[in-house]
Parts: structure tokens; C-alpha cells; sequence
């Protein structure tokens, strides 16, 4: 049994729980999140040699950076980044986020997904800053929690990195 | 060969390479040596033994190690030197050291070090460990504690039950701890799940369920517990490094113990003992002991630490249920050996006991016996307490109780009881009430009903009183008092011997019944009236019922009665009882004389004797002279009538006199006198009776007085009295004057002459003495003439004005006709007036007439003092004393400090208003209270205080304008004042604008200061 801590960041109403809503195995109710501050969910992803259970920890998103409880990544090997990708702002905060995770327990691999993907006329984040960002190695996949588009593909990534 | 050897030229400096022998040298040396070296010699010629050459052989062979040697040796020897040494290269020899040998020769040096310390300062090494320790100790005190409390918990639920006690023997067969066997029987729980988690990740490591056990993924669960852990951690700001301890969730409990890489929770359902806390920490601790490094390097893999789950598993296994053992027949057998006989000897002593305390219950029960205090001990009864002398008697109580009396022990004391019916028992003894009476207890209060005599009553009442301090109510108010009817029936007795004694009373029956009384007999009916014979008895005549036959008694006084009655004897006989005679003694007519005979004759059948011999005959003729007397003594006290002679002969009657023809008529006074008229031979003459009531009787006829008059006889006087036309008092004059020459007198002079002018006259003069008792009036002259009144005199102005003065004298003003002179009376009431009216004196001031002296005493100003001076020199000329020395000069100080206060005090405006605000309100009434005072009191001092109202302006504005508002504002403030009850006539009012400023101002804003109004104050 392998299993790894995998934190899910960003903003707020990103759409991280939905997201995996349809892909992950999960026993708590969505209303952790509002009380406890974290939901978790195990997402099994299987890799050709071996079978990786991610323990996904769905942190409530905050716009507030202030309030971001990080002691919840303690442990963690692994991030999965989301973005609205209708809101530009939203990428700040999951960039900034990342930072405050790698400033209190050093860098650790990550996947970015630009969420909502099927809004395509309100997307607000130009394809220039996603290349360049990709340009810096970074496993970037455009998803949408409404056709599932990407998101296993995300997943096994981050599988991958986090098993290497 | 010589023995001088050439010395061979070594060369004195070194060689320049060190690490090279100097050849050279060496080759000159080995030569030297070579030459020297022979076989014969070789035993003459020791080598001697300080051969330099040899040092310098040695120098040169190994001079660099020798060097080297002695650096070493040097620094081997200075232990400085070594300690540095070794200092420099301790770290890397014991990180190269072999880990095991260093750690076992360490350690007895540790060890000692440590020992060493502590003895020389155990703080310093509590200072290093207290972060370490603190933690530990805590929770391990804390978890002790718990673990105490559960186990009492425990033993106290489980020590006096059968269950405990099993435990106990099971305990001290095994030699286990009590607990420890309560543990082990009395908690029923069950371990169901158990999680390994990593501490940094909270991820699972290991799970381990129950067989019967389930659960959701326990990967999400093991990461939601440390996520809630951190939740409460970082909500709490809880730096502790533990986790959560305790979860608890109904009947399932989440215990977590917390290693350092991973935490075990176990969740277990059912009651857990706190034992399992150190059972589950021993797990964990043996899990660390043995895959430390793998729990430490965990990222996830599990398959590191497969081994653990056998530790768990252990875990798991730790259940405990009810165990259902085999009934034990044995124990019960042998407990109901020692039960039996131990049950019967409790159950006797049980049985006596209860019969002793239904003894003692019912004695408590008893009235009148108190038990004070009771005990058995050692099968024997001990009872004390109070009882009643007349309470039951306790040991008599005892039989039907069963309680042995051998074995009761009393002690009684006497009292006594105030419970009702021991009241009513000694009551009974002490009243001895009798037998009419009953007594009772009701309601708790004693009732006595019946019929008693009033000294019982009174007895009984003493009792109630004396028992009202404490005890039962004693109600006697239904005890009649039977006295009356006992009294009345000993008056009753008293009455009936009464009439027994009566003569001429024969009782025959009486009885008294249900209060009334009955008698019957005869009576004489000149005897006592026995009705009459009541009064004073005190018996009712109500009740009375009485039935008298009369009889005719015999008894000589009955008899006597009798023949007073039927006799009727004259006054001049008497009848008396002489030894049972009845004897008639004195003079009658010889007609009762024969009456008197006959009844005599009567009584001689049975009765007693009538004795009439001393009875003299009166004749007729003797009467008839009798009968004349009292006529003419009748006619001798009759007014107007005088009898001069009077005379009886040969049975006829003569009298002579005078008689006024207003007199009684002698003749018909003879009726009624049994003086036979036609035997009565009278002369009378006619003569006029000065006695006052015949004159009175003829000036009435003679006179006719009118009916204004009215006569009466005072003191033999004839007083006429009322009024009457002079013509009438002429004539009565002129009777008066008659009568004058013997007696008695006539007086008119109470008669007033009605004649119009006599009473003009009289009112006339009335008027005049009226005018001359007037001060300050002097009548000279006065005469009435022709119907016509003069009068001249004198008259002060002040004094009454005569012709007011005839209001109501009924003189006709018209013909009065006056003639006065004013002239000025020196009377002192008249120069007072006079002074009054010319000086006004204040109020201050009294003026009073003492023995004809004007005396002015009080207090006035000084202006005023001086006028009063100055009339009473001018008044000394004419006699008359004015003292004006008691005259004190008035104080005006505490006016003037009124004064002072009313002139600073300003009523102020609002910029354009005429009206004061609100806030002047207490100013204005202030001011006027204190302008009526001054007013009032500079009055009192006979001076007229005036108050100037001035009005004021600011400068701003036009100054027409101003003076209007300003006379304005004194106006305002004037009907203000007069509002508050100033009389207006006092106050003047002006307006000064902007001309008399309080304070100078500027134009622009103008000055509150300056808008007012100012009072000054004028004395007249």
C-alpha cells in the first residue's frame, strides 16, 4: 500500500471540490470544509508499476491568504494547484499559496490546473502567461469539473511525481 | 702508525637537504673509523666511550627522528600541551569510533558525570531536562490520576456487592491488586479498530479491525483524525506536542496515544478501563522500539513496516465481556450454613426488639406518659420518661406485648399531665363538681355543661384561669347558674313565712315548680295584701301564681277593722284592742252610739268583745255650735269682711259686722258648713275695705284704665304701670290723691303720658343729654318752645356732628333749630385726633392718653420725631402735655441693605425683545418679593418708598428705536412686577436707551449686558 499526502490549494469557489467531486472515493461531507477547514478524499490512482492512493486534503479556499491554516500540508509530498480560470485573480492566490507552502516546508512537486475550461468566453487568462509558465517545467492541464476534461490526466501526473 | 689521527674535516654545516644524509660527511667518518679499525689494537685500544664521533654518526643517522622523538616526548610530558592535542582530534576520533564500544566505554563515564553533577548541583541538569521532563511528568500525573479515580469508581461501585466480594477473595487468592480483578470483571468493552498513523503526513500506516468490526476507508480516516487534530490544535493554539487524548462518541471511544513518528488510535467500544490507556501505550512504545527508523523515514509506503500489524493486532484482541460462570452451589451451600443459625438468633432478638418497641409505641401512645428515653441492651428493656399519677400504669401495659417484665427496667417520675383528659380526671377530683354538671373533653377543650350554684361556678372559673397558662381550654360557659333558682326558691320560703306570720293570712298549699311558684289559702281581705308582701322579697311576681280565698278572720285587730269600716266612727272616738277587747272610747252621736250597740251585739256569737260603754253621747246641739264656729272662723279670714260680734243662743245663730260690697257674700259662704241658714240671724255693714285689693278692685272700676295700663299690688302698693293719654293720668292723679289720706298708696308714676308733645319733649330732651354727654360738644342753651326745639353751644369739629346725632331720638330735625360755635377742644382724645391727623404718625408709632398726658412711644424716622417735637412745644402752651420722649429715631439699616439689593439687580433681554426669557423668571420674582417688603416696611416707618423702573438698549440699531425699546422694557417689566402683586402706583417707569450704559460696548454686536431694566429706589 503506497499511499501520499497530496493538498488541494486555491482560491475562493474555484471549483476544487467539484472538481474531483466525480473521480475521488470520499466518506466526509462537503460541510468539513466549512467547519473543520479541510475535507478529505482519497483519489487511487494506478501507474504501471505500482497503484498510489492519494490521500487528498481538499482545503477550504480562501481568498484570504491570512486565514489559510497551513499546518494542514505538514506532511504533505504533494499540491494540486487549481485556478478559476474566468478569474485571473484566482492564479495570484494559488501562486501565492504554493509560495507559503514551500516557505514553511521546502518545494514539493505540484500539478496547476486551470479550472472551468468549459467557460470559454469568460476566460481570463491569456494563453501567453499559461506557455510561459510551462516554459518553467510545470505540469499545467486545463480542466473542468463539468466534463471531467483533464482531471485524471492531472492526477496521475502529480502520481508520478510525487512516486518518483 | 701514530696514534694522531688527522681529524677528518667534517664539514660544519649541515646538510642542505634534510632529508638527505650528508654523504660527504658520512664517507669522511666511515674512513676515519676504517683507519682506526685494527684487529691487534682492537684489544689494546678500547673505543672510547665518550666517542663524539659516534654522537655525530647517531647525529647524522637518525638526528631528524631523534628530534622528532623529543618533540613527541615533549608533548606527551606537558599535559597542556596533550589535553590540546587530543582536544583537536576527540570529535573525529569518536565519530570514527566503533558506535558500540564507544557507547559501552562512555557510558560508566556518563554515568559518573552525571552523578557528579547532580551531587555537586542537581538545577543544572533540571534546567537541561525540565523541557523534556515537564511534559512527561504532566501526563503521566494527569493519566494517574484518571486512573484513580476510574478504579474507585470501579471499587466503590463493586465493594459491597456479591460481586465484590467474590472479587476480593479472587484478589487475595491470585495476589492481585483488588482493582486489577474489578478491572478484569466489571468493564465490558471491546477494541475495534486500530490506526497507525504517521505523525508528519497522517497517513495510515497499519490498520487492524475487530473480526466483527467495520468501518469506512481507514485511509480517509486516519487523515481526518490528525486533520481534526491539527484543527483543535491550531483552533486552541495548543502547543502541546500530544494529540487529542480521548474522543468519545456514545458507547464508542477514540483513544490516542501519540508517539514520536506515529499515533496509535485505538477506537474502542463499551467501557473501557483506564489500564488500557498503558496497554496501548505499551504497543506503541514497542512498535518505536522496534521500527524506529522506518516509522521515522515513512513516505507512504507501508510495506516498510509490515511487522506492525501483529503488534496491533494484540490491541485488537483486547475485549472484555460479561462472563456468564457457573452459579457457585458451593459458596451458597456454605454461606447458608453460617446464615441459618446467625438468621434465627438475629430474627429472636429482631422479634423482641420489635415487641419492645410496639411496647414503647404504645406507651408513647398513652396520654399522661412521656418516655423520655428507651434502650435495649443485652436482651434487657431500659425505659425512663414522665407519667401522670393518673396515666395507665406502664408494667400493667405490659401484659399482651410479650415483652418479658423481668427484663424491663423502669424509671417513672410523676407529673403532671396537661393532656385533656388527665385535666378533666384531676378537675373532677378538685371541683367535685355535682352531680348536675357533666364534664367533657371536645375538640381538646374541656366543656363542663349542666346547672351549678354560683360558688361552684366561681370555683370552677378559678380553675379555668389557672389551667389557661399552659393547659386544655376549660369552658364553663355552659354551666347554668343554678343559684337563682335555689335563691329564689329560699325567698320563695322566705315569702310563704312571711305571710304565715301575717294576720289574717292562712296559707293552705304552696310549691314551687320549674321555677314558678304556686300558693293558695284564705285571707282576710283587711289583712296585708300578700301581693304587696312580695316587694322587698326578691321574688318574682311574675312567677307568683296565687289563689286567696277571703274570710272573715276573728282575730280582735281584723275585727276592729272591720267595725272602723262598717262604723265609720267619728274623730272623736277612739277604737282600741284592750286584752283581746275591742274597746271604743270618746263622745259620738247618739245615732253611732246605737249603731255601734248592734254591732256589738253581733259580734258577741263567737267573735271578741265590743266594748263602746266608754262612749260618751255627743248631743246635737253641740255639734250645731261646732258646725257655727267653724262658719264664722271661715268668715273671719275672708278679705272685706270683719265680724265685730257674733253669738249662739237658744239654738240660734247672731253675728254683726262690716263688709266691703266687694267682698264675699257671708250668706252664701253658710253652704256646706251644715250650719242650718234659717237659725243664722246676721247684721252687716257696708263699709269701703282699705285693704289694697278692694282699693285695687275699685280704681279698677272707677278708673277704666285703658288697656295701656296695667295695676298691680306691690309691697300693699298699687303700681300703674304703662302708658295712658294725660287726660286718664290727670284722673288717676286726682284717685291717687284720694287714696293718699289713709292707705294704701296709688302710684302712676310708672305711667308715661302718652300725649304727643310730652313725648316730643321727652325725645327732646333725651337728644340734649345725649349732646351733653359728646365730648367735645358744650350745650349752652335749650329751650323747647311752640312745638319748636332751640338748642346753641359749642362744638369741636372733630367731635360728632349734632344733627347726626338726632338719628334715632325720634325728634323732628326740622323743628330743631341749632346754633354752634366750632371751637377747639383741648380735651386730649381731641388733640389726639387732631395730632393723628396733622402728624401721621408711622405705624411704628403708638399714641396713647395716660392721666390726661398725650404719650407717643415708638419708633420713627427722624424728620418725623422732629414734627412730633415741634407740636408738642406748640400744644404746652395750651396746657397740654404731648411726651414725645419716648420716641426712638427707626433703624433703616436692614432697609437699606433691601435697598441695596434691589437696586443691583437687572432684568436682561435678548437682543430686539421687550419681553424678558424664561430665565428671568426667579429674578423677577425675587425682585418683586423683595420691592414689596421694602415697600411694606418703609411704610411701616411712615415713608413712601417709590421704585424708578429704567429700561435699557445695546447701541446696535437706530437710537429712536432704542429709547422705544428701552421704555418698552421698563413697561414689561412694570406689568411684570404688578403681576406679582406690586401695587402699580409704586413703580414709576422710564426709558434711558443707549444713554446710561452698563458697560461701554461695541457698535457691531451690541452688549447683552446692556439690555436690561434697573430699579432705583425713592424715598418720600
Amino acid at each position: 500500500m503506497l499511499q501520499k499526502k497530496i493538498c488541494m490549494l486555491g482560491g475562493f469557489a474555484v471549483g476544487k471540490t467539484s472538481l474531483v467531486r466525480r473521480f475521488v472515493q470520499s466518506i466526509f461531507s462537503e460541510t468539513y470544509l466549512t467547519t473543520v477547514g479541510v475535507k478529505i478524499d482519497k483519489k487511487s490512482v494506478v501507474l504501471p508499476d505500482k497503484t498510489v492512493d492519494l490521500i487528498l486534503w481538499d482545503l477550504a479556499g480562501e481568498d484570504d491568504i491570512g486565514s489559510f491554516r497551513v499546518s494542514y500540508v505538514r506532511g504533505a509530498t504533494g499540491l494540486v494547484l487549481v485556478v478559476d480560470g474566468t478569474r485571473a485573480a484566482t492564479l495570484a492566490v494559488a501562486l501565492t499559496l504554493r509560495e507559503r507552502v514551500e516557505a514553511e516546508f521546502g518545494p514539493m512537486p505540484f500539478v496547476l490546473l486551470f479550472n472551468k475550461s468549459d467557460l470559454a468566453d469568460r476566460w481570463a487568462i491569456p494563453d501567453s502567461e499559461i506557455d510561459g509558465l510551462r516554459q518553467l517545467g510545470w505540469q499545467i492541464y486545463l480542466t473542468s469539473a463539468l466534463s471531467g476534461e483533464c482531471v485524471d490526466d492531472a492526477f496521475r501526473q502529480l502520481a508520478s511525481m510525487v512516486t518518483e | 702508525m701514530t696514534s694522531t689521527v688527522d681529524p677528518v674535516n667534517l664539514p660544519q654545516s649541515t646538510a642542505s637537504n634534510d632529508t638527505e644524509i650528508d654523504r660527504e660527511a658520512l664517507a669522511r667518518l666511515l674512513v676515519e673509523i676504517a683507519r682506526n679499525v685494527d684487529p691487534d689494537n682492537h684489544a689494546h685500544f678500547d673505543v672510547p666511550a665518550a666517542d663524539h664521533r659516534m654522537d655525530t654518526l647517531r647525529e647524522l643517522l637518525v638526528g631528524r627522528e631523534i628530534s622528532e622523538l623529543s618533540r613527541v616526548t615533549h608533548l606527551l610530558d606537558e599535559p597542556e600541551q596533550l589535553a590540546a592535542a587530543v582536544g583537536d582530534v576527540l570529535p573525529s576520533a569518536a565519530a570514527s569510533a566503533s558506535h558500540a564500544q564507544l557507547g559501552e566505554a562512555f557510558a560508566p563515564v556518563v554515568e559518573r558525570a552525571v552523578r557528579r553533577s547532580i551531587q555537586k548541583n542537581p538545577r543544572t541538569l533540571t534546567d537541561i531536562l525540565y523541557p523534556v521532563f515537564l511534559p512527561a511528568i504532566r501526563k503521566s500525573i494527569g493519566e494517574k490520576i484518571d486512573q484513580t479515580f476510574q478504579s474507585l469508581n470501579e471499587s466503590l461501585r463493586h465493594i459491597f456487592t456479591w460481586h465484590g466480594l467474590k472479587w476480593r477473595f479472587e484478589a487475595w487468592r491470585t495476589g492481585t491488586s483488588f482493582s486489577e480483578v474489578v478491572l478484569k470483571h466489571s468493564l465490558s468493552y471491546q477494541v475495534e479498530h486500530v490506526f497507525l498513523i504517521n505523525r508528519n503526513s497522517g497517513l495510515l500506516i497499519t490498520h487492524v479491525a475487530a473480526e466483527n468490526a467495520t468501518s469506512e476507508d481507514p485511509q480517509l480516516i486516519s487523515s481526518m483524525l490528525s486533520a481534526i487534530q491539527d484543527f483543535v490544535k491550531d483552533s486552541f493554539n495548543e502547543k502541546e506536542q500530544s494529540g487529542l487524548d480521548t474522543i468519545r462518541f456514545g458507547e464508542l471511544r477514540l483513544w490516542s496515544e501519540v508517539g514520536p513518528f506515529a499515533t496509535l488510535v485505538a477506537v474502542i467500544r463499551g467501557n473501557p478501563p483506564e489500564e488500557l490507556h498503558e496497554i496501548i501505550r505499551d504497543v506503541l512504545l514497542r512498535i518505536h522500539d522496534e521500527s524506529s527508523e522506518a516509522l521515522e523515514q515513512f513516505d507512504g509506503d507501508s510495506s516498510q513496516l509490515a511487522g506492525v500489524e501483529a503488534q496491533l493486532q494484540t490491541c485488537v484482541e483486547l475485549k472484555h465481556e460479561d462472563s456468564n460462570e457457573g452459579f457457585p452451589w458451593l459458596v451458597v451451600a456454605a454461606v447458608l450454613l453460617v446464615l441459618v443459625p446467625a438468621g434465627g438468633w438475629f430474627f429472636l432478638s429482631w422479634q423482641a426488639g420489635q415487641r419492645w418497641q410496639a411496647y414503647v409505641s404504645r406507651l408513647e401512645t398513652q396520654p399522661g406518659i412521656i418516655v423520655a428515653e428507651h434502650q435495649m441492651r443485652g436482651g434487657q428493656f431500659y425505659i425512663a420518661g414522665l407519667r401522670d399519677p393518673l396515666a395507665a400504669d406502664p408494667q400493667s401495659l405490659l401484659s399482651g406485648t410479650q415483652v418479658d417484665p423481668a427484663r424491663v427496667h423502669s424509671q417513672w417520675q410523676f407529673y403532671q399531665s396537661l393532656e385533656p383528659e388527665f385535666v378533666l380526671k384531676r378537675l373532677t377530683a378538685s371541683l367535685a363538681p355535682p352531680d348536675t354538671v357533666r364534664l367533657s373533653i371536645v375538640n381538646g377543650r374541656i366543656v363542663a355543661e349542666g346547672e351549678a350554684p354560683d360558688t361552684w361556678i366561681d370555683r370552677a372559673r378559678a380553675a379555668a384561669q389557672q389551667l389557661s397558662a399552659g393547659g386544655p381550654v376549660f369552658d364553663i360557659s355552659k354551666v347554668r347558674d343554678v343559684s337563682p333558682e335555689a335563691r329564689a326558691a329560699e325567698r320563695w320560703q322566705a315569702y310563704v313565712s312571711r305571710l304565715g306570720a301575717q294576720p289574717g293570712i292562712i296559707v293552705a298549699d304552696q310549691k314551687m315548680r320549674d321555677g314558678q311558684f304556686y300558693i293558695a289559702g284564705l285571707r282576710d281581705p283587711l289583712a296585708a295584701d300578700p301581693q304587696s308582701l312580695l316587694s322587698g322579697t326578691q321574688v318574682d311576681p311574675a312567677r307568683v301564681h296565687s289563689q286567696w280565698q277571703f274570710y272573715q278572720s276573728l282575730e280582735p285587730e281584723f275585727v276592729l277593722k272591720r267595725l272602723t269600716a262598717s262604723l265609720a266612727p267619728p274623730d272623736s272616738v277612739r277604737l282600741s284592742i284592750v286584752n283581746d277587747r275591742i274597746v271604743a272610747e270618746g263622745e259620738a252621736p247618739d245615732t253611732w252610739i246605737n249603731r255601734a250597740q248592734a254591732a256589738a251585739q253581733q259580734l258577741s256569737a263567737g267573735g271578741p268583745v265590743f266594748d263602746i260603754s266608754g262612749v260618751r253621747d255627743v248631743s246635737p246641739e253641740a255639734r250645731a255650735a261646732e258646725r257655727w264656729q267653724a262658719y264664722v272662723s271661715r268668715l273671719e279670714t275672708q278679705p272685706g269682711i270683719i265680724v265685730s260680734e257674733q253669738k249662739i243662743r237658744g239654738g240660734q245663730f247672731y253675728i254683726a259686722g262690716l263688709r266691703d260690697p266687694l267682698g264675699a257674700d257671708p250668706l252664701s259662704l253658710l253652704s256646706g258648713t251644715q250650719v242650718d241658714p234659717a237659725r243664722v240671724h246676721s247684721q252687716w255693714q257696708f263699709y269701703q275695705s282699705l285693704e289694697p285689693e278692694f282699693v285695687l278692685k275699685r280704681l279698677t272700676a272707677s278708673l277704666y284704665p285703658p288697656d295701656t295700663v296695667r295695676f298691680s299690688i306691690v309691697n300693699d302698693r298699687i303700681v300703674a304701670e304703662g302708658e295712658a293719654p294725660d287726660t286718664w293720668i290727670d284722673k288717676a292723679r286726682a284717685a291717687a290723691r284720694q287714696l293718699s289720706a289713709g292707705r294704701p298708696e296709688f302710684d302712676i308714676s310708672k305711667v308715661r303720658d302718652v300725649s304727643p308733645e310730652a313725648r316730643a319733649a321727652e325725645h327732646w330732651q333725651y337728644y340734649v343729654s345725649r349732646l351733653e354727654a359728646q365730648p367735645g360738644i358744650i350745650v349752652a342753651q335749650q329751650t323747647a318752645r311752640g312745638g319748636h326745639f332751640y338748642i346753641s353751644g359749642l362744638r369741636d369739629p372733630l367731635a360728632a356732628d349734632p344733627q347726626a346725632l338726632l338719628s334715632g331720638t325720634e325728634v323732628d330735625p326740622a323743628r330743631v333749630h341749632s346754633q354752634w360755635q366750632f371751637y377747639q377742644s383741648l380735651d386730649p382724645k381731641f388733640v389726639v385726633k387732631r395730632l393723628t391727623a396733622s402728624l401721621t404718625p408711622p405705624k411704628s408709632v403708638q399714641v396713647s392718653i395716660v392721666q390726661g398726658r398725650i404719650v407717643v412711644v415708638g419708633e420713627a424716622p427722624a424728620a418725623w420725631i422732629t414734627r412730633a417735637q415741634a407740636a408738642s412745644e406748640q400744644l404746652s402752651a395750651d396746657g397740654v402735655v404731648l411726651d414725645v420722649s419716648q420716641l426712638r429715631e427707626l433703624n433703616l439699616a436692614e432697609l437699606n441693605y433691601l435697598r441695596e439689593a434691589i437696586q443691583t439687580t437687572d432684568i436682561f433681554f435678548s437682543s430686539g425683545k421687550v419681553v424678558p426669557g424664561p430665565e428671568q423668571v426667579p429674578v423677577l420674582d425675587r425682585l418683586a418679593d423683595q420691592i414689596k417688603e421694602f415697600a411694606q416696611n418703609a411704610r411701616k416707618s411712615g415713608v413712601t418708598a417709590r421704585f424708578m423702573l429704567t429700561g435699557h438698549s445695546d447701541a446696535t440699531g437706530r437710537e429712536t428705536a432704542n429709547a422705544s425699546i428701552s421704555a418698552a422694557r421698563a413697561e414689561t417689566v412694570r406689568a411684570l412686577l404688578n403681576k406679582r402683586g406690586v401695587p402699580p402706583e409704586l413703580l414709576l417707569v422710564r426709558g434711558a436707551g443707549t444713554f446710561e450704559p452698563l458697560v461701554p460696548e461695541n457698535i457691531q454686536t451690541g452688549s447683552s449686558t446692556n439690555r436690561r431694566v434697573s430699579v432705583t429706589v425713592n424715598l418720600d
